[in-house]
């Protein structure tokens, strides 16, 4: 069924990270922990939802011309909505996060697949999309978090995974370690897909 | 002509929509998060200063301090401060009580966005509780001649820390000093 294929398509066929290589600068910034990983996760989630959900509905009465400013405000809309939510609700996650809320906006995901997907498909579809897109993502900053934040810290999810005498590897959670790990997910994903 | 100023009208029409809905959902969100900040303010204080009344003061420069007093005797149990400045990517800002000489009871660092794994780990209790008991003289990173030990790979953080808080309470004590016989 198409409606699965569009769902299933964001974890492994078209990874958004791995595959497309959309949205890596969140992807470097976020990953020094589980915790932040989850929240930029499902935070980009609930706008690429929101943002498709809109973009597929709109698509008969937007101008082509000027399709892109107006994709950006309806996600610009959608992620102040979130920082706002999130600052009055979620005041913890929002401390680590805050930086990062803004860059969604410019997250070439959710303008990718308003582009390349909503655009051109019906909301249902579009849905099946932004969950699979979104919950990708989750998943692929998890697992590249979990490499840095275990590296790095010894923790996972805040719990100490590691023995007391390892000596926490630090350039694994700062920038250059982002790099390095991304780098070997990802030559890991091509030898897996070039086996098939 | 007319095509492009249609399309500069439908663009118009999606962005006062678009803020609209903003402003509606600002002024929903808006005071819970003041009231959440306000909160969180009065929870450090408390914990810097357990016990205390506390009575919000102005400084002659516009700034705000807090006296805290014990709500039976009314004696002063000491101050505490918001101290601020610019750290590494960040600025830094550091909620101190001090007791009535200016010794430091405790510090908390209330907001950072300094590099995770590095300057981040000012908030932990190893790094703040070195804080505790300092005269303003003592409130130096070691690499000053202090006795405050810097963070790896964080001088610029722990610095900047420590000269905020030196530099607030030295502020706070001119002033108590010169209202002191009113």
């Amino acid at each position: 069924m198409r409606f699965t294929k569009e769902l299933s398509k964001g974890f492994i066929k078209d990874n958004p990270i791995f595959i497309l290589v959309l949205g890596l600068c969140p992807t470097l910034a976020v990953t020094t922990s589980v915790m932040n990983g989850l929240g930029m996760g499902f935070a980009a989630t609930f706008v690429l939802l929101c943002s498709n959900i809109i973009v597929s509905m709109i698509k008969k009465i937007t101008p082509p011309k000027i399709r892109i400013p107006i994709y950006i405000v309806v996600i610009a809309s959608f992620v102040t909505i979130v920082d706002m939510v999130m600052a009055a609700y979620l005041p913890a996650l929002h401390k680590s996060l805050g930086l990062f809320i803004p860059l969604i906006v410019v997250n070439c995901i959710i303008l990718g697949r308003a582009e390349a997907f909503a655009s051109k498909n019906n909301v249902l579809m579009s849905i099946a999309d932004a969950v699979g897109m979104g919950l990708g993502f989750t998943l692929s900053l998890v697992v590249i978090a979990t490499f840095r934040e275990i590296l790095g810290a010894g923790t996972w999810l805040g719990v100490r995974v590691t023995p007391l005498a390892y000596d926490p590897m630090l350039i694994a959670i700062l920038a250059p370690g982002a790099f390095i790990t991304l780098g070997f997910l990802m030559a890991l994903m091509n030898m897996l897909k070039e086996k098939k | 002509m007319r095509y492009y100023l249609k399309l500069g009208f439908i663009l118009l029409i999606f962005c006062a929509i678009a803020s609209g809905i903003l402003a509606y959902i600002n002024t929903l969100t808006a005071p819970v998060i003041a009231e959440r900040k306000a909160r969180e303010e009065i929870e450090t204080r408390s914990a810097l200063i357990p016990n205390a009344e506390f009575h919000e003061v102005q400084a002659s420069d516009g700034s705000i301090f807090f006296e805290a007093r014990d709500p039976k005797t009314q004696e002063i149990m000491g101050y505490t401060f918001n101290a601020a400045e610019l750290g590494y990517s960040s600025t830094v800002q550091t909620m101190v009580g001090v007791d009535p000489d200016f010794n430091v009871i405790d510090i908390r660092i209330v907001d950072q966005a300094e590099t995770p794994g590095l300057g981040a780990n000012c908030t932990a209790a190893t790094f703040t509780d070195q804080y505790k008991g300092l005269a303003i003289q003592d409130l130096y990173v070691d690499k000053d001649g202090g006795v405050i030990v810097s963070l790896a790979g964080a001088t610029i953080t722990s610095r900047c820390i420590a000269n905020s808080v030196r530099k607030k309470a030295i502020q706070v004590r001119d002033e108590i000093n010169q209202g002191g016989g009113e």
